[in-house]
């Protein structure tokens, strides 16, 4: 009903001005591909986390690049989580990207694919940081985690960490990308996207999440 | 009245005309005044305190001065007056820096600001309209001044007049009160004792003979034999009793950046206390700083430990600013990861790199609560996963893809000239091409190992990890090499559309002629 979402963002606002917290300048953050925001209402939504999930040459990448460069244009800034370490930030300039206002986090401990996976809880606990910030209006988490995986060295389950994160991005109102390889940890209660490597541009599909069929295609233009 | 009308050098009335409009902020008794703030106490400390230099009582607080305790008083007289008296040898290098902290925040009110002397400060009110305000601009602009001395930890009193010598007797007698208009200052100044005019005691004395109590009495005499019969210094008093002192300000200028420290009562242990210190510390830099238009870039902060050595943490922020809520954001967080080996007796806090504080340059300027989130989450990060794991990233001209960025300080500014799509970075030198072929969105760490499998000399498939991928298209070789002086190196690009993996950047490695996956079109 629209008169009672009308009243949910009113008492929104109320209650983000008592908070005194900083206004969502966008509600969300488009990600520059007509299709794709179509799939998403409009864009990645600020204060949640979407799963971008493809194999490792799937265009999965350029497309959080991609909304990268629009929140940039609003003057935000951005931020990426680089678990793997293998984020190369002079392919992001040509897609719009101003590395200056991008703040890349990359831990020590990342380990690459040779090395094997680096213990991603660094990694897993920057990106709360910067989602909860409110510094940031996209955040990209690339972070290697295997389905059921522990972090290593702490008690709490990956699938716990994950669980939080989609707090923070609520308490910071930032979006947060997960970029996610077929096979890995999946956060729950999140919209995830498929995104496979099409003739030109990457196929991207809506998968898992209520209200949108799984088999509901579209191409990007 | 004949006395009245005596004026050698034509009207009075006009005298005043050249004289500067001076607001003088006095510090009563600043030697204790100095002592009693950088204890590090709450509020004013309840024991009476007196400053000795030389056996002598240089000044003394309210408490000693009800006691019986005078200025001028042997420090042994004094001790016999007053039961329970604190006595602190006098330290005038540290009053002297107190005077010159303070001198730099009020550069924050006015374009010059004069150190007169070990107990006033002269700024000058000339530009006080323009700040806006109207008819009580120089009236706010004494009320902010206190303020300042207040937010350093010090009380002081303000007088507006024309003329430093007059701001500076009328401050210093305590006959603030209201800005005093030009033509006034003759009238204003007429009730102050003679004392209050600075004049040597002989001079003084021999006036207080001729029946000559206060300021106006003096300004009443007639100029002929003035000269004569007390020298240049009665000359002087008579001129400043006439509200006559055109003479402009020397103006103190700041050399190093400013550092303030303060000694604990009693060593501390944990992060609470500290952030209290700290809090004032902060307050008095940022009004510092702000007072020449800077901002901090880099704070250094030490802390001295009770039994051995000193920690020293420098924090960088991400944009030069003057608030100090701002800074006490970082430093909590700082102080929060930090282990110190024991307790904290003194905390400094230095600004290290001082820098113009931009208002435009900032993408988040019109957002300070962003901007704070900003440093606080940057704080945090840098102080668990070190300095180096949090970077923007700066392209170099290179043709070896590892090779082709560096990480740089990450400010939140906008680049220079944000690029746009499809106008890909300017191609390394000696390159003909204009427009470089695409680069990887992900680059290995380490390149891994292919091995190609084909049929009549064309590959078909890869292997990678016991792991056969078709090749499902394949472009033209890109040649990158170069670095001949140091690690030469020759590889053949190419990008792969790999089933199951999708478009890869694979090379050849000429002169070995083995196959390397290197990074994904992802």
């Amino acid at each position: 009903v629209p008169d009672q979402r009308q009243l949910i963002e009113d008492l929104r606002e109320r209650i983000r001005r008592i908070e005194r917290r900083p206004p969502p300048c966008t509600r969300v953050v488009p990600a520059g591909r007509p299709a794709v925001d179509a799939l998403l209402g409009g864009g990645f939504p600020r204060g949640s986390l979407v799963e971008l999930c493809g194999p490792p040459g799937s265009g999965k990448t350029a497309l959080a690049a991609s909304a990268l460069a629009r929140a940039g244009d609003e003057g935000a800034l951005g931020a990426w989580v680089d678990g793997r370490g293998e984020l190369y930030a002079p392919a992001l300039a040509p897609l719009g990207v101003d590395l200056a206002r991008l703040l890349i986090v990359r831990p020590a401990s990342t380990g690459g694919r040779a090395r094997g996976e680096g213990s991603p809880r660094d990694a897993l606990w920057a990106a709360e940081a910067l989602l909860a910030s409110g510094a940031f209006a996209v955040v990209v988490l690339d972070v290697p985690l295997a389905a059921g995986a522990r972090a290593r060295g702490g008690g709490a389950s990956a699938e716990a960490m994950l669980r939080r994160l989609g707090g923070a991005a609520q308490r910071g109102g930032a979006a947060g990308l997960w970029l996610a390889e077929p096979g890995a940890a999946r956060i729950p209660g999140v919209v995830r996207l498929d995104v496979a490597p099409g003739p030109g541009e990457p196929v991207v599909r809506r998968a898992g999440a209520p209200g949108a069929g799984a088999g509901r295609a579209s191409h990007a233009a | 009245m004949q006395l009245e009308l005596s004026a050698p050098d034509g009207a009075p009335a006009r005298s005043w005309a050249g004289a500067p409009r001076v607001l003088a902020l006095c510090l009563p008794d600043l030697p204790v005044q100095r002592v009693a703030r950088d204890r590090g106490g709450g509020p004013a400390p309840v024991a009476p305190l007196a400053v000795v230099a030389d056996g002598q009582i240089v000044a003394c607080d309210a408490a000693a001065r009800a006691g019986g305790v005078r200025p001028g008083d042997s420090a042994v007289q004094a001790e016999a007056a007053c039961a329970g008296l604190a006595l602190v040898p006098h330290d005038a290098a540290a009053d002297r820096a107190a005077l010159e902290a303070l001198a730099e925040a009020l550069l924050a009110l006015a374009p010059a600001v004069e150190i007169a002397d070990a107990g006033t400060l002269l700024l000058d009110a000339s530009a006080a309209p323009l700040s806006g305000g109207g008819a009580d601009a120089e009236a706010r602009l004494a009320a902010r001044a206190v303020d300042v001395a207040a937010g350093m930890g010090l009380r002081a009193r303000a007088a507006v007049a024309s003329g430093r010598g007059p701001a500076r007797a009328l401050a210093r007698a305590g006959r603030g009160g209201a800005p005093v208009p030009p033509e006034r200052t003759a009238a204003a100044l007429a009730p102050l004792p003679l004392h209050a005019l600075e004049l040597p005691e002989a001079v003084a004395a021999r006036l207080r003979a001729l029946g000559v109590r206060d300021a106006g009495a003096l300004a009443r005499l007639p100029a002929e034999g003035l000269a004569h019969r007390f020298g240049a210094a009665g000359v002087a008093a008579w001129r400043l009793a006439r509200g006559e002192d055109a003479t402009p300000l020397a103006p103190f200028t700041p050399v190093s950046l400013p550092v303030e420290a303060v000694e604990l009562e009693a060593p501390v242990e944990s992060a609470e206390p500290l952030l209290f210190a700290l809090k004032r510390l902060c307050d008095r830099l940022a009004a510092r700083l702000a007072g020449r238009g800077l901002g901090a870039s880099r704070l250094a902060l030490v802390l001295a430990l009770d039994l051995r050595g000193e920690e020293r943490v420098t924090i960088a922020l991400a944009a030069p600013s003057a608030a100090a809520s701002r800074w006490l954001l970082v430093l909590r967080e700082r102080l929060a990861a930090l282990r110190l080996p024991g307790a904290v007796a003194a905390v400094r806090l230095e600004v290290a790199e001082a820098a113009p504080a931009p208002a435009e340059q900032l993408a988040l300027a019109d957002r300070p609560e962003q901007l704070a989130a900003l440093d606080a989450v940057l704080a945090r990060l840098a102080a668990r996963l070190g300095p180096a794991a949090v970077f923007a990233v700066e392209p170099v001209a290179l043709h070896r893809p590892e090779a082709a960025y560096r990480p740089a300080p990450f400010a939140g500014r906008a680049g220079a000239a944000p690029r746009r799509p499809g106008r890909a970075p300017a191609p390394a030198s000696g390159c003909e091409q204009d427009e470089a072929p695409p680069r990887p969105t992900r680059l290995l760490p380490a390149p891994l190992p292919l091995v190609a499998e084909g049929e009549g000399g064309r590959v078909t498939a890869l292997r990678l990890d016991g792991r056969v991928l078709a090749v499902e298209s394949l472009t033209p070789p890109e040649r990158l090499a170069g670095e001949w002086w140091a690690q030469p190196f020759d590889r053949e690009y190419r990008r792969a559309r790999l089933a199951g993996l999708g478009d890869c950047w694979i090379f050849r490695d000429v002169t070995s002629g083995r196959l390397w996956l290197h990074g994904f079109f992802d």
